[in-house]
């Protein structure tokens, strides 16, 4: 068993999953995690397979370069390691950041999470409104450490929301056990 | 006391629609207490509906006391064949469910519902609940047709397309 990152992008359009989906199948792999969505129109999926013994990440791209024609996406395949990283524990956390779009809010924003030690799970960005005042809008969902102060780290992230200009709100999520 | 195992994905009963408890007998006051002690003894579980411990009755259990997020309280509550008589007011909020290990999900629920069932002594219950309570009403009602909260969840997406700012 072998595990591998493939990473497909193409202008979206019917049919792109399951043409990529059946390379996999033909070489016997399974699809385990996977992420896909539209990106300004764009269809971007990242996928981790697992493939039986013998199968080259030669061999997928080899295979991956059919529907890569057919669709014109841009493909990659990596191996990567099999045993699972572990992430972070913690209490799971939602920051909402929004406002006039401007360079450098995700990276200002995901700085500062790093200087506090802050995970992040998951993280989308779009670009929304009006073509002429375009609005930045990113979620990030994050593992707050254990002891993590939730009040200094909300006054950062205003401090810094304020400098550029946006707004940002960060609250908890509880995902409830029903 | 009887903790019974609480099934889990992919086991397909969980995915059945679940039969009107026929009389409510001994049988039926037995799986209502089984309800209550395996809810009570999974952490922070506050609702388990029967087809969770493998038995297809439309009977469920919840019990919201003391969570932070209830308004509406009617303490411990086990209801039997309950119809859903009236639902308003929907909203977005993140679920979990002892059935579906390791993921949650945003859920659009109503936050206003009458419902209406049969108690433990065979009389008819009409329960006006809201917030988080109408929440775990209609999560174990789903539960006795079959469905999970995968079944609902709202699109991230949607969320966010659906912003405007002007």
């Amino acid at each position: 068993m072998a595990h591998f990152a493939v990473s497909a992008v193409g202008a979206d359009r019917p049919g792109i999953v399951a043409a990529v989906t059946a390379v996999f199948l033909e070489h016997g792999c399974n699809l385990e995690d996977s992420s896909m969505s539209i990106l300004r129109g764009h269809f971007a999926m990242m996928l981790l397979v697992n493939a039986p013994d013998g199968v080259t990440e030669e061999q997928l791209e080899a295979a991956l370069t059919d529907p890569a024609a057919r669709f014109d996406l841009v493909v990659a395949v990596r191996r990567i390691d099999d045993r699972v990283p572990t992430s972070p524990a913690g209490e799971q956390w939602n920051l909402a950041v929004y406002g006039a779009d401007r360079p450098g809010i995700v990276h200002r924003i995901t700085q500062l999470l790093a200087d506090n030690d802050i995970n992040i799970v998951d993280l989308t960005t779009h670009v929304i409104g009006e073509p002429d005042q375009p609005v930045y809008a990113m979620l990030v969902d994050l593992t707050l450490p254990p002891g993590a102060d939730a009040e200094l780290l909300t006054r950062r992230l205003t401090h810094l929301a304020d400098d550029l200009g946006v707004d940002c709100s960060l609250h908890r999520v509880e995902a409830d056990v029903l | 006391m009887t903790v019974r195992p609480v099934i889990q994905l992919p086991d397909h009963r969980l995915k059945e629609r679940a039969l009107p408890v026929p009389c409510i007998d001994e049988t039926a006051r037995q799986l209502a207490a089984d309800l209550v002690d395996t809810m009570r003894a999974s952490p922070a579980c506050i609702g388990l509906a029967a087809p969770q411990i493998g038995v297809s009755l439309r009977a469920f259990a919840i019990d919201v006391t003391g969570h932070p997020k209830a308004h509406s309280c009617h303490g411990e509550v086990v209801l039997f064949n309950p119809e859903l008589l009236l639902a308003h007011g929907p909203v977005v909020a993140r679920e979990g469910c002892v059935s579906v290990p390791h993921l949650t999900g945003d859920v659009r629920r109503a936050t206003e519902v009458v419902l209406r069932g049969l108690d433990q002594d065979d009389h008819e219950r009409i329960l006006t609940a809201d917030g988080f309570e109408a929440r775990a009403l209609l999560h174990e009602l789903d539960h006795l047709d079959g469905l999970l909260f995968l079944d609902r969840v709202a699109s991230q997406d949607a969320i966010f397309r659906r912003k405007v700012y002007r």
